[in-house]
C-alpha cells in the first residue's frame, strides 16, 4: 500500500492518539530489550553481589567464568554438543525437506506436521521421555544420547527454512536444466543444492542457537560433572547471584552472534534475511 | 505442476534419517513414558516390576494435598501469562503490521526476536536481577525514598508471571504480525470514512478479524507457559509448585521415574488437547473470510 492511499484529512496538527499508540510501543519495546542490557551491565560491574547503580568496569567476572573449571568444561560440553547438532540436523533435516518437497510423498502434509511436532510438545516432556527410554534400555546418559535429543528438536527449524526456501523457488530451473541433458544427479548438485543451500545453512544457525542454549531436554539427559553451560548456570543461579552469571551470559549471547556471523560470512547475508 | 504426482520419486528416500530419528528418539520414547507410567518399576531391568494405576491414583486421590494445587498453579500462571502477552503483544504486532517503513518495520522485528537468541537461563538471570530484594527495582525505589522495606517482586508467582511473559511475548507477536498483516487496511478506512472514530474502526473491524490470531497465539503461549521449568524454579522459589518442576522432583531428588511418567503423562493430555485446538484454529484460518 503506497503512502497516497491515506487521505489527508485524515492527518491532523498533532495527533495525540497516535502519539500515545507510539509511546506504548516504544515503551512495550524497552520492555523486551532492558532486560538484556542489565546483564551487560552486570557483567562489568565488579562488586561480589548484584547491585544497582554499577559502581565501576571490571574484567573480575570474566575472569572467574573463564577460570572455573566447572564452566569451561561445561562451556565445551555444550559447544562440541551443538556443532553436532548443527552437522547432524543440517544432513537429516536437508534431506527430509528435500523429500517432502520433491519426493512426491503421500500424506505429505501429515508427514510435515509430524516432523514439526517436537517444537509443539512440551521440552521437559521430551527430556523426560528419552531419560525414560534410555534408562529402561539400560544405556545410562551417553553424551550421544544427548546430542540425538537435541538434534530431534533442532531438525524442526531445519525443515522450516528449507521448506520456505524450496516452495519459493521455480521448479522450472530444475526442469530446464533436465530438459537441457543433465542428469538427475546433476540437477541435485547444481542447480537444487546451491538453491536451497541459504535455507538449509540459516536452519543450522537456528539449531545450533537451540541447543547450546537448551536446558529442559537436557536436564534429566546430563549426568553430574558432565553437564552443559544452561544446566550449570542454572544449578549456580539457585545458591549464587554473582557477576559470574551475568559474564557467563555475555559469553553466551557472544557465541551465538558469532555462529550467525560466521555462517553469514560463509554464505552470505542476503540469502537468508529474505526468508 | 509436473505430470506425474501419484508415484513416489526416488527422492522420497531421503525422508529415511528423519523417519528413523524420530522413531527411535520421539515416538518410542513417549510410549516408553506411557508404558512406564503403568509399572511400579523399570519392566525391562527388574522382573518384579508389575502393571499398576498406583501413579495415577495417587495423583488423582492426592493424599498429600499437593497435586492438584500444582496442576492448578500451572493452568493459573498459564492463563495469567497468557493474557499479559496478548496485551503486550498485540499492540507491538499491529504497530509492526502497519509499519510502511521498510527500515523501521525490520529494526522492531530485530528487537522483538533478539530475546528469543538468548537462552532461557539467561533471560530469568536478568529478571532475577531485577526483581530480587537487592535488585535493580528496589534499590531504585529505596533510594528515591518511595519504599523503606523491598517489595515482594520475586519468590513467588508475580515475579515467574512477569519473566515468563518477558520470554513468549515474541511468540505471540510473531504469530500476530501474520494475521493483523492480512486484514484489508481499506476494510478499517472504509468504517472511519463511514463515521466511526479511530477506535471504534478498530474494535468493530480490526479486533474481530484478528481474532482466530488471537486465539492461535494465546493456545501457543498458554503451551509452552505450562511446560515451563526453568522460569518457575527460578522466580517462584519455594513459594511456586509447578506440574513440571513436580517431574523434576521426582527424577532429581525422588528418584522415581514411574511417578514422574504419570505427571508427564497428564501434562501431555493438557499439552495435547491445546495444540489440536491450536491446529483447529491454524486450518481455518486459511479460508476465513475478510483475509487477503
Amino acid at each position: 500500500m503506497s503512502a497516497s492511499g491515506v487521505p489527508l484529512a485524515n492527518k491532523r496538527p498533532f495527533d495525540l492518539g497516535g502519539a500515545a499508540y507510539v509511546a506504548l510501543n516504544v515503551v512495550l519495546l524497552a520492555f523486551l530489550l532492558l532486560p538484556i542490557l542489565i546483564v551487560l551491565i552486570f557483567a562489568f560491574n565488579p562488586t561480589p553481589y548484584i547491585s544497582f547503580p554499577p559502581v565501576g568496569v571490571s574484567l573480575r567476572w570474566f575472569e572467574k567464568f573463564f577460570s572455573g573449571s566447572d564452566f569451561m568444561n561445561a562451556l565445551g560440553l555444550s559447544l562440541f554438543v551443538a556443532a553436532c547438532v548443527l552437522v547432524l540436523s543440517i544432513l537429516i533435516g536437508g534431506a527430509c525437506s528435500l523429500a517432502l518437497a520433491r519426493g512426491n510423498l503421500p500424506g505429505r502434509a501429515f508427514l510435515t506436521a509430524f516432523f514439526m511436532s517436537p517444537l509443539m510438545l512440551p521440552a521437559i516432556l521430551t527430556g523426560l521421555a528419552l531419560f525414560q527410554s534410555y534408562l529402561m534400555v539400560g544405556i545410562g546418559r551417553p553424551v550421544w544420547g544427548l546430542i540425538m535429543a537435541h538434534t530431534l528438536v533442532a531438525v524442526p527449524y531445519v525443515l522450516r527454512t528449507t521448506l520456505a526456501v524450496l516452495h519459493n523457488f521455480d521448479r522450472r530451473i530444475e526442469e530446464a536444466a533436465a530438459v537441457l541433458g543433465a542428469s538427475p544427479a546433476r540437477v541435485f548438485f547444481e542447480v537444487t543444492l546451491p538453491l536451497i543451500r541459504p535455507g538449509v545453512f540459516a536452519g543450522g544457525v537456528f539449531a545450533f542457537i537451540v541447543s547450546f542454549d537448551q536446558f529442559p531436554v537436557s536436564l534429566f539427559l546430563v549426568v553430574p560433572k558432565g553437564e552443559t553451560l544452561p544446566v550449570v548456570l542454572f544449578n549456580y543461579m539457585k545458591f549464587d547471584l554473582d557477576g559470574a552469571i551475568a559474564a557467563a551470559s555475555m559469553v553466551s549471547i557472544l557465541l551465538a552472534l558469532g555462529v550467525v556471523l560466521a555462517l553469514e560470512w560463509l554464505i552470505g547475508l542476503k540469502a537468508y534475511v529474505k526468508l | 505442476m509436473s505430470p506425474t504426482i501419484s508415484r513416489p520419486s526416488p527422492i522420497a528416500w531421503l525422508v529415511a534419517p528423519a523417519v528413523l530419528l524420530f522413531v527411535l528418539f520421539f515416538v518410542l520414547p513417549f510410549g516408553v513414558m506411557v508404558v512406564m507410567s503403568a509399572y511400579s518399576g523399570n519392566p525391562v531391568t527388574n522382573s518384579h516390576a508389575y502393571l499398576t494405576v498406583r501413579h495415577y491414583e495417587r495423583f488423582i486421590l492426592d493424599d498429600a494435598g499437593i497435586y492438584h494445587d500444582a496442576l492448578w498453579e500451572t493452568l493459573r500462571i498459564g492463563l495469567v501469562t497468557t493474557i499479559i502477552s496478548l496485551l503486550i503483544g498485540y499492540p507491538l504486532a499491529h504497530w509492526m503490521a502497519r509499519m510502511h517503513s521498510r527500515l523501521g518495520h525490520s529494526l522492531v522485528l530485530m528487537a522483538v526476536i533478539a530475546p528469543l537468541l538468548t537462552g532461557i537461563v539467561v533471560r530469568t538471570f536478568a529478571w532475577m536481577t531485577i526483581l530480587e530484594d537487592k535488585g535493580v527495582i528496589n534499590t531504585l525505589l529505596i533510594q528515591w525514598g518511595a519504599i523503606h522495606k523491598p517489595l515482594p517482586l520475586m519468590y513467588n508467582e508475580f515475579g515467574t508471571v512477569v519473566a515468563l511473559v518477558h520470554i513468549y511475548v515474541p511468540f505471540m507477536v510473531l504469530t500476530l504480525i501474520g494475521v493483523i498483516g492480512r486484514i484489508d487496511e481499506r476494510l478499517e478506512q472504509a468504517a472511519r470514512s463511514l463515521g466511526a472514530g479511530r477506535l471504534r474502526a478498530f474494535m468493530e473491524v480490526t479486533l474481530p478479524l484478528s481474532l482466530p490470531g488471537i486465539l492461535a497465539g494465546s493456545l501457543l503461549v498458554f503451551a509452552l507457559s505450562i511446560s515451563a521449568y526453568v522460569t518457575p524454579s527460578l522466580m517462584g522459589g519455594t513459594n511456586v509448585l509447578t506440574l513440571p518442576m513436580l517431574i523434576g522432583q521426582q527424577i532429581g531428588t525422588n528418584f522415581n521415574p514411574n511417578f514422574a511418567g504419570a505427571l508427564g503423562v497428564v501434562l501431555l493430555i493438557v499439552t495435547l488437547l491445546i495444540v489440536i485446538a491450536y491446529n483447529k484454529i491454524l486450518s481455518r484460518l486459511a479460508g476465513e473470510p475478510g483475509m487477503a
